[in-house]
């Protein structure tokens, strides 16, 4: 079932350097979304098209997303003043899918990819799964100060908390259950390499959210293209064909 | 508005349509009062399965959006087996959008959809800007135009309709040959081709490099060349071009299109339809022919 709901924000708090969660009152989506689905949001005024955001959290009746400003959009989230409201369509598309434990999951995350985890944590955990997270970014002060989890393990690109490298780097031999994973494309095409089973959330431009457009196109091993927002956003990291799909977006709208 | 109307022998059920492209098959829109769909065109179909372009396939631009979409779908047969039946039992018409490489290929696809229960009508699509052959260069030359029209003509029983580009000198020398060559209706206008470009990679924004302009940006361009096409033939004209509201359907209304098809409104609002037959009500009086 999807939602279109008029939702006021209701908090903002920041988590890293230039990186905000937006909590937004939207009952129906907050009581059914999974981790891993996502919510598209419009902005009166504001950018022609929504905006897909994986959901964060959720609490009670509450949705919250983690943003940081790179284009139109998102600049205009984070110039809402509490009580304002956006349009919020979902929970969209098709999120992680977790057996029962007993078992381990690893959560490998970096920079804006924490987006989907903390959910993920949370049905881990409600499923009987021991959850390790590893988390990486470009600096310390771009680490998101939020985890949830069994045990945390972090890395930075230039070494100033944690392992000196990637995420991927960060994870330990021993910490290795079935891994999920979200992060720019081409950490997650690294992730595609090594454990082609992973489950993988991924990020593409989209427009309708609802699979009629065609925008969000996938390449997928199979040969054909299908929607992030339909089929996805998360895939087996091994069908994706990682070398057709753009490593990374841009998002400001010329003008 | 209530009530149906015929245009070019579619009985559509009000006169807001929703686009070719932005309905998919009309299985897949959530959340839209269906009550109110005056009729969907499907998304363009061709003889044979598509993948489409690489992405990315859309960007979006002030007011509007680009796309190159490359008219992905699974061809004619799994149209006909996983869709027409459940068209079959709805209470609004779907007719298919049309597309070949040849006028040949128009012509045996219009053969293949002919008395397919579910299907009301056929779109021929001789305009869309992100296909290498065929497409809009079709629908740039008159001759060609009235080729794929009277093919299409003699190989179907279905109403025809056909798709214009508003990339041309003059609209109004197509509209005629379609009409001469015996279209039921026009669908004017398909996107405008357009481009931009990504200033960090110093690349075009969509892989496929050009796409088809839509939305609210293009708006006053198509009410411009729907309004030339109306006055041009004497069959009936179905506006397209940037519609989100009541207001803006009104415009094409009074430009002397029959009905409009919406497009990339449901993109962002899946119940934009709905909302804009119900704010149409507000116009009945305008609408009326005067005494």
């Amino acid at each position: 079932m999807t939602y279109d709901v008029p939702a006021p924000l209701v908090s903002r708090r920041k988590v890293a350097r230039e990186m905000w969660v937006l909590g937004f009152e939207a009952a129906p989506i907050a009581r059914t979304v999974m981790a891993g689905q996502f919510v598209n949001l419009l902005m009166r005024p504001g950018p022609l098209l929504r905006r897909p955001f994986s959901v964060y959290r959720a609490d009670g009746d509450v949705v919250e997303i983690v943003l940081s400003a790179v284009g139109e959009g998102t600049e205009r989230l984070l110039d809402l003043t509490r009580g304002e409201l956006v349009s919020a369509l979902g929970p969209l598309g098709r999120g992680f899918q977790l057996d029962a434990g007993p078992g381990r999951v690893t959560l490998i995350s970096g920079g804006l990819g924490v987006a989907p985890m903390p959910l993920a944590a949370r049905d881990a955990r409600a499923l009987g799964l021991e959850v390790a997270w590893v988390h990486g970014a470009r600096t310390q002060a771009e680490l998101c100060s939020e985890a949830d989890a069994d045990r945390y393990y972090w890395a930075t690109d230039d070494g100033s908390t944690g392992v000196h490298g990637s995420a991927l780097d960060a994870v330990p031999p021993s910490e290795v259950g079935h891994v999920l994973a979200c992060g720019p494309n081409r950490m997650l095409a690294a992730v595609a390499a090594r454990w082609p089973d992973a489950q993988v959330a991924v990020e593409t431009y989209m427009g309708c959210g609802t699979g009629v457009c065609l925008g969000c196109a996938v390449p997928r091993t199979s040969g054909v293209y299908d929607r992030a927002c339909t089929e996805g956003p998360v895939y087996r990291a091994g069908s994706i064909r990682w070398a057709d799909l753009p490593a990374h977006l841009h998002y400001r709208v010329t003008a | 508005m209530s009530g149906s109307l015929d245009v070019g022998g579619v009985r559509l059920k009000s006169p807001v349509m929703a686009a070719s492209g932005t309905f998919g098959y009309g299985t897949e829109v959530p959340l839209c009062d269906r009550r109110h769909l005056g009729g969907i065109v499907s998304k363009g179909i061709f003889l044979q399965p598509r993948l489409g372009t690489p992405p990315p396939r859309i960007a979006e631009t002030p007011s509007g959006m680009l796309n190159a979409i490359g008219l992905q779908g699974p061809g004619v047969e799994a149209l006909i087996r996983d869709y027409a039946p459940q068209w079959a039992s709805w209470d609004f018409p779907v007719l298919v959008n049309v597309n070949g490489e040849t006028v040949g290929e128009y012509a045996e696809l219009a053969a293949r959809l002919d008395g397919v229960p579910g299907v009301s009508g056929l779109e021929i699509n001789i305009s869309c800007p992100n296909v290498r052959e065929g497409g809009m260069f079709f629908g740039n030359d008159p001759r060609s135009a009235a080729a794929v029209t009277s093919a299409v003509r003699q190989r179907t029983s279905l109403p025809v309709w056909v798709k214009l580009t508003p990339a041309v000198t003059d609209i109004t020398e197509i509209a005629r040959a379609c009409e001469e060559a015996g279209a039921d209706a026009l669908s004017a206008v398909n996107t405008f081709v357009g481009m931009s470009f990504d200033l960090q990679s110093r690349q075009p924004r969509l892989a496929f490099h050009t796409g088809g302009l839509s939305g609210p940006a293009i708006r006053p361009l198509a009410v411009y060349l729907a309004h030339r096409t109306a006055r041009a033939v004497s069959i009936p004209v179905v506006g397209i071009g940037g519609i989100a509201a009541a207001e803006d359907a009104m415009e094409f209304l009074l430009a002397g299109c029959r009905a409009v098809q919406v497009g990339t409104a449901t993109f962002v609002d899946p119940n934009a339809i709905g909302k804009i037959v119900e704010g149409l009500r507000r116009y009945e009086e305008l609408l009326r022919p005067p005494d």
